[in-house]
């Protein structure tokens, strides 16, 4: 018979054999973004196998500018994930502090809406939405149109429900023999102490405005109010196109992002496992 | 109207507008949508339209088969794969525990363009870096772009990479709240680790799994940004055109809302039948 | 300063009603106490009367105005609640400032009831920390010192000790009952715990099922229970009850016979007319028993354990019809290891209940 230790030495070294050669594939895509964003054209498309990074990001980056104005297109990527953000926040907790702590008339209706559409593919919404804001409405190419359909997004409301319904009730109760006004008990009670919460939604919307593609891809055309994605995306497919540059939109793209999930990795992994489990 | 009803409007009544205008009268809308001729103005209504289109199109045939090859194909072995990494990530045997997790939970962050653009451009097929690495180990270039198995393997292999870390965490979550003394009873009874794999961490994590899988079903429902930007929109010839994909071109390039309509609740039908299959044969035996 | 009044006080909930119109009499400056079993319905009522719940029938009235449709913080009370209700992301000082912030009292007034509480309760180094930090005695006081700077004419607290250990509890019973001396506040207190009932109380009341069961003073329902109910739930340990016959009867007494413990006799005076053959119980306290050579009826029963204190000990008795007789002895070291023992029951202080379970006097 083996040892414990003998067994327990054998045990980690067959984990690490399997894990360590799959984790090194799965960050292969993530590291050959980096270096083709950093080579010269020539080298990207040359017989030899490049694996390794050099120097050519700026060079790199000012074809991309060229190419589609990304900068610009940067910006209101970031103005639309950050507003979305706040004001998303800011309607769902109020939405899930009413689904959770009150019991009213129509409560188990709005629910049972709610959670019935909830698996609905959002293609059946879509088209609709395409012909309201961008025919109807005529709001093709608007901060609007980027910012508020999206904000139907009905997790939050769910996540937050979640986080307020597992407080002691007790505590509001505290705050209305007090004489507390019940926006005030939900600003100042409820939602410091769903902080965490709040703070594993904020990263979960943003990562999705951020990224998001179909939306913006059908209710902008115009340069100017394209989002950073969608911009990327114009220019993939395209011939007589720095694929360098397309790497360093990629990058730019992708880096923060990256560097928000190691500092914030716990909320991120909070967020993704109850956004799933609801 | 009692004073708690009041208040709890308050608070929902902003979301309820937002909720209303943009999913639930858009769902219905749409519904209605799939029954009005579309194709030129003024729109009419006639029921059998594209109803009647959609179940002899060839072309919309062609992206349901190619859905449902990725979905038999990519669901299992993506989940498979999730649970095993969960499970394994969760061994306090693991070294470098966070580099480790980073690596297969980074994909999770990386937006349907910017990883689409790399695996285009690694997958190339005369200067890609997989070809190059292949022929280290003497396998002949293969043609991405222009193979219909090889397109179809590559965007099975890119959405793989793409979300088995977010199945993983969802996994994992569920495996961080299985007790540890239910291991600790049964090491001490002499069940062995892959017996305890199969017979406690399995069945405990059946329902976490069921929903990965659903939520994975209805995700391949919608595939879009891959066939549409990795191999080309849907090439070759229509080789990985899904139905996503499909409802693109019907909806926003052709502009025919109606029978990109149908084509929506078809998804959506598919989605919620299969959804409600992998429930039933996924249920509590008890 | 006010007293509260509640008149035919119904609540239900959807359909189920539990709370049966309910009467009640609290006087200014009484120490009222709620006590009953879990689920009998105390926090409900006292919810009820902090405006927490609707009330669904009937009428509540604090200080002379009915209050039925008034706001919680408009009723001048304040609750103590038995999680503590802290704010967990606000410093002490913060939770008991909260609330008048929060109305827009001045900046004096706030700094002067709050150091008037916190000297009240000995919290002033606490001040600065944040209720994580804090014990959970420590916490109990500063949920009582939020409920003093609100200056109320009534304190409500729904079970403040029961997260407490057993000494603490004590401790803090203590305290509370000379808060109550210090600042002559009328409170209405809910416990389900006896002992708080009976030694906080100036009044109890016992509730069964959203139902009164008697109302008095702690000493005159250790005495006079008016039913087995009252009589069993008043008093630890418990009533011995003991299931008896009527065997003859006589204008104004009775004789009874138990059915186990050897069909001991006994004759107590009553009012009430009986018939031969009428089933009735026996009640007896643990610490009424007398020894071998006391008064009133001998009883020899079989000792299955003794748990032996010091100064008493109890003898549990068990029949096999599952009766279960505790028997409180004093200086009983000569009774260690005995497998029978005699004692007596004084009639002076046995009490008899109907199959209904009410008092027969
Ligand atoms: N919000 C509620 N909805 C329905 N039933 C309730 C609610 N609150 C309390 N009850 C019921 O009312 C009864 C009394 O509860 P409660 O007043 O909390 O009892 P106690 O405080 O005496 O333990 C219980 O049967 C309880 O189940
Ligand atoms: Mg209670």
């Amino acid at each position: 018979m083996r040892s414990k230790s003998q067994t327990t030495l054998l045990r980690t070294v067959g984990l690490h054999a399997v894990l360590v050669p799959l984790a090194l594939i799965w960050l292969f895509p993530i590291w050959m973004m980096i270096v083709f964003s950093t080579q010269p054209e020539n080298a990207i498309f040359s017989s030899n196998l490049v694996l390794l990074p050099s120097d050519q990001f700026a060079n790199n980056f000012a074809l991309l500018q060229a190419d589609t104005g990304f900068l610009r297109t940067v910006f209101v990527s970031i103005v639309v994930a950050t507003v979305y953000t706040v004001v998303s926040v800011f309607l769902t907790s109020m939405a899930g502090w009413a689904l959770a702590r009150y019991n009213f008339a129509g409560k188990g209706v709005v629910l049972a809406i709610i959670l019935g559409t909830l698996t609905l593919p959002y293609f059946v919404v879509v088209i609709p939405q395409f012909i309201m804001v961008a025919r109807d409405f005529g709001l093709g190419n608007t901060w609007f149109a980027l910012i508020v359909p999206p904000l139907f997004n009905s997790l939050g409301v769910l996540f937050m429900r979640q986080s307020f319904s597992m407080m002691p009730g007790e505590l509001f109760d505290a705050a209305r023999v007090e004489g507390v006004k019940e926006w005030q008990i939900f600003l100042r009670v409820a939602l410091p102490m769903a902080r965490p919460t709040i703070a594993a939604l904020c990263i979960i919307l943003f990562l999705a405005s951020w990224n998001n593609y179909l939306w913006p891809l059908l209710i902008n055309n115009r340069p100017d109010m394209m989002t950073a994605p969608v911009a990327l995306g114009s220019l993939i497919g395209l011939t007589r196109v720095s694929w360098g540059g397309i790497m360093t939109g990629a990058v730019v793209l992708t880096l923060p992002m990256l560097f928000a999930f190691v500092v914030l990795q716990r909320h991120f992994v909070a967020g993704i496992a109850a956004g799933a489990i609801k | 109207m009692r004073a708690t009803t009041r208040t709890a409007y308050g608070f929902l009544t902003p979301y309820l507008l937002i909720f209303a205008a943009f999913w639930v009268w858009p769902i219905i809308y749409s519904f209605y949508l799939s029954f009005l001729s579309t194709r030129v103005q003024p729109w009419t209504f006639n029921p059998t339209f594209n109803w009647g289109r959609l179940i002899i199109d060839p072309a919309f045939f062609n992206a349901f088969k190619n859905t449902m090859i990725i979905l038999v194909i990519q669901v299992p072995v993506m989940i498979a794969l999730a649970t095993l990494l969960a499970v394994l990530l969760n061994s306090h045997l693991l070294k470098a525990r966070g580099i480790m997790r980073f690596a297969f939970f980074a994909p999770v962050v990386v937006g349907e363009v910017a990883y689409a653009a790399v695996f285009r451009l690694m997958f190339q097929a005369d200067f890609g870096v997989i070809n190059k690495l292949l022929a280290l180990v003497g396998v002949a270039p293969i043609s991405w772009s222009s193979n219909p198995t090889a397109a179809m393997a590559l965007i099975i292999t890119a959405v793989t990479w793409r979300w088995v870390g977010y199945n993983a965490i969802i996994i994992l979550s569920g495996l961080q709240s299985i007790p540890e003394d239910v291991y600790e009873a049964a090491t001490l009874d002499k069940v062995s680790k892959t017996r305890q794999f199969f017979f406690i961490t399995l069945p405990l994590l059946r329902p976490i799994i069921l929903v990965c899988v659903v939520l994975s079903v209805i995700g391949t429902m919608q595939l879009f940004a891959e066939p549409f930007l990795i191999t080309n929109r849907g090439g070759p010839g229509g080789a990985t055109e899904t139905l996503g994909l499909f409802l693109y071109r019907q909806g926003f390039t052709v502009l025919n809302f109606g029978y990109a309509s149908a084509v929506a609740y078809t998804i959506a039908a598919i989605a919620i039948v299969i959804s409600v299959i992998n429930f039933w044969l996924g249920r509590d035996p008890k | 300063m006010s007293g509260v009044t509640l008149s035919n006080v119904q609540k239900r909930f959807g359909a189920v009603e539990v709370i049966h119109g309910v009467d009640l009499t609290v006087d200014d400056g009484e120490f009222v106490v709620f006590v009953g079993p879990s689920g009998c319905g105390k926090s409900t009522l006292l919810r009820m009367i902090a405006g927490l719940e609707d009330i669904s029938g009937g009428e509540i009235s604090i200080g002379g105005t009915t209050v039925n449709d008034v706001e919680p913080a408009d009723r001048g009370i304040a609750m103590v609640f038995q999680s503590y209700a802290l704010y967990p992301h606000m410093t002490v000082e913060q939770n008991l400032s909260f609330g008048l912030r929060m109305n827009g009292k001045p900046r004096d007034d706030i700094a002067r009831r709050v150091t008037k509480a916190a000297s009240i309760l000995q919290i002033e180094p606490l001040l600065a920390r944040r209720p994580k930090q804090l014990s959970g005695g420590q916490r109990q006081r500063v949920a009582i010192g939020r409920a003093i700077v609100r200056e109320p004419d009534v304190f409500l607290f729904d079970e403040p000790l029961s997260n407490l250990d057993a000494e603490l509890r004590v401790q803090m019973r203590v305290e509370i009952a000379r808060l109550h001396k210090e600042l002559g506040t009328t409170m209405i207190y809910v416990t389900h715990d006896q002992t708080e009932a009976m030694t906080l109380a100036d009044k109890i009341v016992v509730l069964r099922d959203g139902r009164v069961e008697q109302v008095g003073a702690p000493l005159d329902l250790y005495d006079d229970p008016a039913n087995r109910f009252v009589a069993g739930f008043v008093g630890s340990p418990r009533m011995n009850f003991m299931a008896a016959k009527v065997v003859d009867t006589t204008p104004g007494s009775v004789t009874i016979e138990t059915d186990n413990h050897g069909s001991a006799r006994l004759t107590l005076p009553v009012r009430q007319a009986f018939q031969t053959g009428d089933a009735v119980t026996l009640g007896i306290r643990p610490e009424h028993f007398g020894g071998p050579d006391g008064d009133g009826t001998r009883l020899t029963v079989n000792v299955d354990v003794a748990e032996h204190l010091g100064a008493t000990s109890f003898v549990y008795a068990n029949m096999a019809t599952g009766e279960q007789l505790i028997i409180e002895r004093e200086q009983s070291r000569s009774e260690m290891g005995k497998t029978e023992l005699t004692i007596t029951i004084p009639p002076a202080r046995a009490y008899l209940f109907d199959s209904a379970g009410d008092r027969i006097r």
